[in-house]
């Protein structure tokens, strides 16, 4: 059998690529970076929601079932360039510094996974401008190593803010859809300052918390245990004071409607997902469908979510559309089982 | 900080992001391409005789700016109130040796009035723009809109012209009974555009250090708020996060330009308020914007790039004195500052005499010797008094374009190409030819 | 103060028997109206629903508030584009009257709201419909509201722009300059010597803001009766609407005189000047 292609190391394409060994069968792992572990390594996730879990505890397992069998071929700092359909399966492309030219494989898996939004297209908070606007995804490595510290003068912060849906649900930047964990890892991520600072306020600014299914424990504990404020509005504008010790993020407090003003020593952005650059070269190279919000869109996406609607192409994770992590683990294994049974008639 | 490359890559993804989704960008300037094919309308082209310079917008797309060969949109506010706003923009011209017609053959936008009190509606509003653009065109001089909200309803009544086709027909007609065309112009260009094209010429004639100076930008809201995609972005100015006119000419002239925490709020003109609800623009302009200005970031000037901006900050600051508040900023725009630094008169020319807030220490930090020159002013209005000949920066116009939009002799731009002629008063006298 | 302690507030409840209305336009009123205002508002309701421009500018709302959040009216009234917004949306003729009695005098048209709003409305724009239709109503708010205008409505009617020097008077806009800094008397007096002062011809005057051409201004007013303001104008003030058109046919005979002493120059020009007719 030619080895199955699982195009993406993250979640998504490690769990698939860990299942297909499991059952036997074997795998081109490609993945565009020097590392496994996707947007969880890249920006070091701290603790996962719901339930607090260190990241290590959920990619450490999977990545060992990736590398304690030899019958997955991990090509790092690899990509796919070019994909010519055969009689069954496919012959594809590779370019990397291990080993370039074309291989046969039997079945394609897309588990490109996304990018986080890119802050600086907000442009009315200045992101990238003030230092104490801090994208989320840094802010996992930060409470990860525990660095909260305040890029005026040092100081642990007093205050800090967490803005939600920044750059999603918003067509001023282009992203109509919800990212569907900026909620939850954002409660989380006040849960975690609050755990180890209960001197700081949290503060969260949000227009619908969707903690969705079990999750939402989380965020009535954030209230009745960790005393995480909640604040119904969004900020519209983030601008500079006291000579640039402090951001005042402007907004409107929905529930009381009446404009708020109110200075932060650090804001948290959380930023949305989008389609990663490698999902959109992977729609390019296979001739797959994207939705208008340039995801990858299954063929059936209730009946079928992870087939791709072209023979031998699969699907998993992020690459369909924002995914949690167990969701797009669950995925990997779905599109494993399809592609085996897709290699093997 | 960003990298020009970065924010390039930001703009490009802004660009092909908003074209996606359900809140369509589309380059109006293609649309009228496809309906002057069409014939449903004639675009007024910049061509090489204005010697355009390009410029970036918000998604990146580029900008053609004419900078001579310009027909004079005159804003009513800056006329009525601040007239030392167009005199400063006509002598710069002058300076630099750039030609212009600035006639009497020109009705204000409307726009203010319909803002104010929506005695109007959009078909009037377009059919007003197209009327001042075909003038414009039957000139061959390219329109540069001297007012932010004449620039914002221009803009937004181009895109209702070229996308409503029932609004354009409507309009045509008017126009037709008057002997006149929808004709459309290639860009819709605000002076402050111009200024900003026109920076290393105007630094380059800079008489005064204004180097020692703190301003502080007050970013008109009719400029970038109406039609953002139109407005001048610069990924080495303000992180390309903000537009980049009017902070670029300051910055380019070399003045410290200071952030502060209400940067994004209005003036608080309120195009009615400001002039049947004053207790509201005057308590917005001092509470909101004169006071950050002064005290977060302890500005020596306020600049802006609009009509309403200059006049709500400016001559709102004189009440404050009844609270015992004397802030006094002084408020001017871009080219009335950018005139100064070039050595123009602060009273014949720049006209600050109009202005409410006093600008006296400003000048003294320029360099400026503001007593002399006000002594001169002084001795000028006697002379006037007397009965002498009134300045002017270019030949007044003849007693006969009191009545009649005349025409000069000028050819329709489609039917030959004009000559090139130089000079500083030459518009008005090749025109006359 | 706040714009709305300056507005009549509607007499207090009288009660009337609701009139027979189709379904969709059932007045859910807090309080209760006059048949005629009730006549009205059902109508404003339908015209306004009617509009083209509604399904265009009013597309929904996540009640996000970042229109709120630039809103400088947001500051000083009681009033938000969010809930402007909720008002157009709304399936209810009795909210919409009552936001067109004051609330959409207070927005400032800045279009800091649309720039922000994440649902791409166009907000300032919906408001400026409510606005119109107040005006071809003439609602007796609006006519409040808009009563100081006349001067200036005069001056856009006839010469078309909105203002004047002669607008700055010792008992009125007396800190719009000029000198008003120092607080020196010279201005109010000399006020046609300073604008003899300004180099540039055509400013030279203090009752318009430049001079407009008589035929220019002619042509501005062929779009006010061509594009219906004229009628609108007359719901808001029969009177000064009678007025401008008694200054304009002034204006015509003037340019027609005109037209007879430079006929020789006019005949060897081409294009609008040589057709137009008033």
């Amino acid at each position: 059998m030619n080895p199955v292609l699982v195009l993406g190391g993250g979640p998504a394409g490690l769990s698939a690529a860990a299942e297909l060994a499991a059952l036997g069968a074997p795998v081109l792992l490609v993945e565009k970076a020097e590392y496994l572990g996707g947007n969880p390594k890249r920006w070091h996730y701290s603790l996962l929601a719901p339930d607090l879990t260190p990241a290590e505890e959920v990619m450490g397992p999977l990545l060992r079932r990736v590398e304690d069998t030899d019958l997955i071929e991990r090509r790092l700092r690899s990509t796919v360039t070019r994909a010519e359909p055969r009689d069954r399966g496919f012959r594809v492309e590779l370019s990397g510094p291990e080993s370039s030219g074309w291989r046969e494989v039997s079945s394609v898996i897309l588990a490109t996974g996304f990018d986080h939004f890119d802050s600086r297209r907000k442009y009315e908070y200045g992101y990238g401008r003030y230092p104490a606007l801090i994208d989320f995804k840094e802010f996992e490595g930060m409470i990860h190593d525990d660095r909260l510290t305040r890029p005026s003068d040092g100081a642990l912060p007093k205050r800090i803010a967490w803005l939600l849906c920044v750059g999603s649900r918003d067509v001023q930047v282009g992203n109509p859809w919800c990212c569907r964990m900026g909620c939850a890892v954002s409660i989380k991520q006040a849960v975690e300052v609050r755990q180890k600072h209960p001197e700081i306020d949290a503060y969260v600014y949000y227009m619908d918390i969707r903690t969705y299914g079990l999750w939402e424990d989380l965020y009535w504990k954030s209230m009745n245990q960790y005393g995480v404020k909640f604040v119904r509005g969004r900020i519209g504008q983030i601008t500079q004071a006291e000579g640039g010790k402090r951001l005042v993020a402007t907004g409107e407090d929905t529930l009381l409607s009446r404009p708020t003003e109110v200075p932060f020593d650090m804001i948290v952005l959380a930023s949305g997902m989008e389609p990663g650059t490698g999902t959109k070269d992977a729609a390019q190279i296979f001739g797959l469908h994207v939705g208008p919000e340039g995801f990858l869109t299954p063929k059936l996406s209730d009946l079928n979510p992870v087939d791709s609607g072209r023979p031998g192409i699969f699907l998993a994770g992020a690459a369909t559309g924002p995914k949690a992590i167990p969701d797009s683990v669950t995925e990997g294994m779905g599109a494993a089982l399809r592609a085996y049974k897709y290699a093997r008639d | 900080m960003l990298s020009a490359h970065q924010i390039r890559e930001i703009v490009a993804e802004r660009d092909a992001r908003r074209r996606g989704t359900g809140k369509k960008v589309v380059d109006i300037r293609e649309e009228m391409e496809t309906l002057e094919e069409r014939g449903e309308l004639v675009i007024h082209r910049i061509r090489p005789e204005n010697e355009p310079v390009n410029v970036e917008t918000l998604f990146g797309w580029t900008k053609r700016i004419p900078t001579t060969r310009l027909w004079h949109h005159k804003s009513c506010g800056q006329c009525g109130n601040i007239p030392g706003y167009p005199s400063a923009l006509l002598w710069v011209m002058n300076a630099l040796g750039k030609t212009y017609l600035n006639e009497p053959h020109q009705t204000s936008c409307t726009a203010w009035n319909y803002h104010g009190t929506a005695t109007s509606n959009p078909v009037a509003l377009a059919a007003v723009a197209a009327r001042n653009f075909h003038r414009a065109y039957e000139t061959d001089h390219f329109p540069l809109i001297h007012c932010g909200t004449s620039y914002g309803d221009y803009k937004e009544m181009r895109k209702l012209l070229v996308e409503n086709a029932e609004v354009r027909a409507k309009v045509r007609e008017i126009l037709r009974k008057m002997g006149r065309d929808l004709v459309l112009p290639e860009e819709i260009v605000h002076y402050s555009e111009w200024v900003h094209a026109m920076r290393p010429e105007i630094v380059a004639r800079r008489t005064h250090d204004v180097s020692g100076l703190v301003a502080t930008v007050h970013e008109p809201c009719h400029y970038y708020k109406m039609i953002p995609e139109d407005a001048v972005y610069d990924p080495a100015i303000l992180g390309g996060q903000r537009p980049a006119v009017p902070t670029g000419i300051l910055l380019a002239l070399g003045a410290r330009v200071a952030d502060y925490s209400t940067w994004y709020d209005c003036c608080g003109f309120g195009f009615r308020h400001i002039l049947s609800e004053r207790e509201f623009s005057r308590s917005f302009a001092n509470l909101r914007k004169i006071r950050p200005m002064v005290e977060e970031a302890h500005s020596d000037v306020a600049i802006t790039s609009d009509t309403g901006c200059v006049t709500t900050l400016d001559k709102s600051q004189w009440i404050a004195r009844a609270h015992g508040e004397a802030l006094a900023l002084p408020v001017l725009a871009d080219v009335q500052f950018a005139a100064l630094a070039m050595g123009a008169h602060p009273y014949k020319i720049v006209q600050v005499h109009w202005h409410a807030a006093p600008a006296d220490r400003l000048f003294e930090k320029m360099g400026i010797d503001g007593p002399a020159a006000k002594a001169e002013f002084v001795e000028y209005l006697a002379a006037l008094k007397r009965g002498a000949t009134p300045e002017t920066l270019y030949r007044p116009h003849d007693e006969i374009e009191k009545y009649f939009a005349v025409n000069k002799g000028q050819v329709l731009p489609e039917e030959a190409p004009a000559p090139a002629v130089g000079g500083l008063t030459g518009a008005i006298g090749r025109a006359l030819k | 103060m706040s714009v709305v302690a300056h507005l009549p507030r509607r007499a207090p409840a009288v009660s009337v028997a609701a009139e027979a209305l189709p379904p969709e336009l059932e007045l859910t009123g807090r309080r209760a109206m006059s048949p005629e205002d009730r006549r009205t508002a059902a109508t404003i309701f339908q015209e306004f629903r009617a509009d083209p421009r509604h399904h265009e500018f009013v597309l929904g709302c996540l009640n996000c508030g970042e229109c709120t959040t630039g809103c400088p009216a947001a500051r000083f009234y009681d009033f938000s584009p969010r809930e402007m917004l909720q008002i157009a949306a709304v399936g209810d003729a009795t909210t919409l009257w009552d936001g067109m009695q004051e609330k959409i005098w207070a927005c400032c048209q800045c279009y800091t709201c649309n720039m922000r709003c994440r649902f791409g409305n166009d907000i300032a724009g919906i408001i400026s419909v409510m606005r119109e239709l107040s005006v071809r109503h003439g609602l007796e708010s609006t006519r409040k509201v808009l009563a100081p205008f006349n001067r200036s409505l005069t001056l856009l009617m006839t010469v078309g722009t909105q203002v004047a020097s002669d607008m700055i008077q010792p008992d009125f806009f007396k800190d719009w300059g000029p000198f008003a800094a120092a607080g020196e008397k010279a201005w109010a007096a000399d006020a046609e010597l300073l604008r003899r002062a300004i180099p540039i011809d055509v400013l030279q005057t203090t009752t318009s803001s430049w001079e407009v051409s008589v035929q220019t201004s002619l042509e501005l007013f062929r779009i006010y009766e061509e594009t219906g303001v004229l009628d609108m104008l007359r719901g808001l003030d029969p009177d000064l609407t009678e007025m401008l058109i008694d200054i304009i046919d002034e204006r015509r005979e003037e340019f027609e005189e005109a037209r007879g002493r430079y006929r020789a120059e006019i005949e060897k020009m081409r294009g609008p000047v040589a057709t137009f007719t008033g």
